[in-house]
């Protein structure tokens, strides 16, 4: 049978406290039974390294990450790429600031071929991450099983979408 | 959102940021009553903590433990770490092992400063500082340059697929272990490697008269940048048999005139290398000790050219002098930061060429080590500077305690005198924002300073600027 490729990213330092939530996350979707065609990846850092994950396969792209969008911490939100703030108006002055949504825009830029057909960021909303050693604070640890079960909501949705396109 | 507070003497508005994920990089400026320049200088939050990771951890942990703290140099903490064990073990590793080393670090270096200065310097380089600020960054770059940004990221890749072809992953590496490399090279990931470094040579003699120009053609646009904003200064790099080197080798410093006042084993780091709290930053500023007196100094690319003006391959010496005819040695004009990414990414790809080519690299791969107790140090020359870990470890390998020094705190002051030069040149009555937050930025990218260990799908750092006047708030700018 036909399958959908998708690729879900999760980024994250997993030894700073909130920042670990993407590397969390992502070693439960490996044990998860993710749709046949998804491929799960993870990256210590986002940025410009996304790229290099594409290969001209996906429908969907997944990135997941800690975020701070002033909700709740632990809130888990899923968001298109193009509805993503852009806090640093596509300037940076240090290597360690280059986002998500400018990564997108050189990947449409100079690869439109590799780009997937749509991008998604799920974050979870952290409230510590300068300090190295220590654990999630107790609010995001315990939104992790949420957003496992958003990632596979988006990979299974996909599937539906393209057995609906099949039929 | 902002909050304003008040008190007798003097106002200041604080703006919090809107997402504080990726860091908050902040910036002052402080004029006297008369409206000259007091002091500027950048405030970085830096991530704390390293101890309370490392203490109590099994010390052969720390090579694969330290690559994680930061993301954007795992290897350069990867090296650090192998050489502060090895140092401990009172062993050396092999000259295979030591080569594998350096080859896994050449493809970080080409990685780094690809990114670093195409990808946040380019807007700079290709656009100048007066563009309009709607196209002025990476993603306007890109769509100007399509061609030569495609070469710019293709070859950041190559660096990063040696780097994993030879440490064993993508993200961290951890095939560098106390005693060595823990595989030895066999035919095909030769094969894989020395492709990859044709490509890097090819790319690389493409790249390189496109950076020159664009340096000589920001040179024409802002004449200041060459006249006026340099910043002499100490230089420190590592030095093997009277080359730079990267992975072993002394620490060397050099004074504004380029004459050496000290070499010495990194063991010996912390009889010159002075930390101290200063009292606007949460991170600890080092200075150099020399005769009693402390030296503000420089690290990363062009402070290793400053300190050793002898690379071990010909095209990036050639490079060199090249840039050293132009800029005068030792140089010491900020935008030369730029100059000299690229000569060390020539360098990298010319120097991972030889290493591929060297029957020795053929040999033992590792030896057994054992930890007697006592002090570990090592070191490593980042991509933007010099890289100590420095860790207590007892009979029964278990670490005690540990310091680190990264490359951003050495180069503070020197960060903070290029802001001020900046802020002499663009900023002084003239009351223009735009042009004001561009100059500044762009001193600081020269040194693309380490903000935080955790980087994010959403960036980019907020920036902001407070100006004040007699001790007053006369303007806060944020980007």
């Amino acid at each position: 049978m036909k399958v959908p490729h998708a690729l879900v990213v999760c980024i994250g330092n997993e030894l700073v406290a909130d920042d670990a939530v993407g590397h969390a996350v992502y070693q439960q979707l490996r044990h998860a039974g993710l749709p046949e065609g998804t491929r799960l990846e993870y990256c210590g850092v986002g940025g410009i390294a996304l790229l290099e994950f594409l290969d001209g396969q996906d429908r969907l792209m997944i990135v997941v990450d800690a975020v701070q969008f002033g909700d709740p911490p632990g809130t888990v939100t899923s968001r298109s790429w193009d509805q993503l703030p852009c806090p640093g108006a596509g300037c940076s002055i240090s290597a360690h600031g280059i986002g998500l949504k400018d990564t997108i825009a050189i990947g449409q830029t100079l690869y439109p071929e590799r780009m997937p057909h749509q991008t998604r960021l799920v974050g979870v909303e952290g409230c510590c991450f300068d300090a190295l050693g220590d654990p999630m604070t107790p609010a995001v640890a315990a939104a992790i099983p949420a957003a496992v079960a958003i990632v596979i909501s988006e990979l299974n949705k996909l599937t539906a979408t393209f057995s609906g396109e099949l039929q | 959102m902002s909050a304003h507070t008040e008190n007798s003497n003097s106002r200041t508005i604080r703006i919090d940021p809107v997402t504080r994920i990726e860091g908050h990089a902040k910036v002052f400026v402080n004029l006297k009553e008369d409206g000259s320049l007091d002091n500027a200088g950048l405030v970085v939050n830096e991530l704390r903590g390293f101890e309370k990771i490392l203490v109590g951890m099994e010390a052969n942990r720390m090579p694969h433990i330290t690559a994680r703290i930061c993301g954007v140099c795992p290897t350069a903490h990867h090296i650090a770490a192998s050489n502060a064990l090895d140092h401990a073990c009172g062993i050396v590793a092999p000259p295979a092992a030591m080569l594998l080393r350096e080859l896994m670090y050449m493809g970080h270096i080409i990685h780094s400063h690809a990114l670093s200065l195409f990808v946040l310097q380019g807007p700079d380089l290709v656009l100048g500082l007066d563009a309009d600020p709607a196209i002025r960054n990476v993603v306007g770059i890109v769509q100007a340059n399509p061609e030569v940004a495609k070469k710019a990221l293709r070859i950041r890749t190559i660096g990063q697929r040696i780097n994993e072809v030879v440490g064993g992953r993508g993200t961290h590496p951890v095939t560098s272990v106390a005693g060595g490399i823990t595989f030895v090279l066999d035919s095909e990931k030769r094969g894989i490697l020395q492709s990859l470094v044709d490509e890097g040579m090819v790319l690389a003699r493409e790249l390189a008269p496109v950076v020159k120009q664009l340096v000589m053609t920001m040179i024409e646009k802002h004449p200041a940048m060459f006249s006026d904003w340099v910043a002499p200064s100490w230089g420190v790099g590592t030095v093997l048999d009277n080359r730079i080197s990267l992975i072993e080798g002394k620490i060397r410093a050099v004074d504004e005139n380029g004459v050496v006042k000290a070499e010495f084993p990194v063991q010996d780091y912390d009889q010159y290398l002075v930390e101290s709290v200063v009292d606007f930053s949460y991170m600890k500023r080092v200075s150099f000790r020399h005769e009693g007196v402390m030296h503000d100094y420089r690290v990363g690319p062009l402070a290793r050219m400053n300190a050793m003006r002898q690379f071990n391959t010909e095209w990036a010496n050639r490079e060199m002098e090249e840039m050293f005819k132009l800029g005068g040695y030792p140089c010491h004009i900020t935008l030369f930061q730029a100059y000299a990414k690229l000569v060390e990414l020539i360098w990298a790809v010319e120097r991972a060429d030889d290493i591929l080519r060297d029957p020795a690299i053929n040999g033992e791969t590792r030896v057994p080590v054992k930890f007697q107790g006592g002090r570990a140090v090592g070191h490593s020359e980042a991509p933007r500077g010099t890289l100590i870990h420095d860790y207590e470890i007892d009979e029964d390998g278990i670490v005690r305690a540990a310091n680190l020094i990264v490359a951003t705190q050495q180069n503070q002051a020197i960060i903070n005198r290029s802001i001020e030069q900046a802020a002499v040149s663009h900023v002084l009555q003239r009351p223009d924002d735009q042009r004001l937050l561009n100059a500044v930025e762009f001193s600081i990218r020269c040194y693309d300073p380490c903000l935080s260990c955790a980087t994010h799908a959403v960036g980019a750092m907020p920036l902001d600027i407070t100006i004040t006047r007699g001790g007053e708030t006369v303007r806060t700018i944020r980007r």
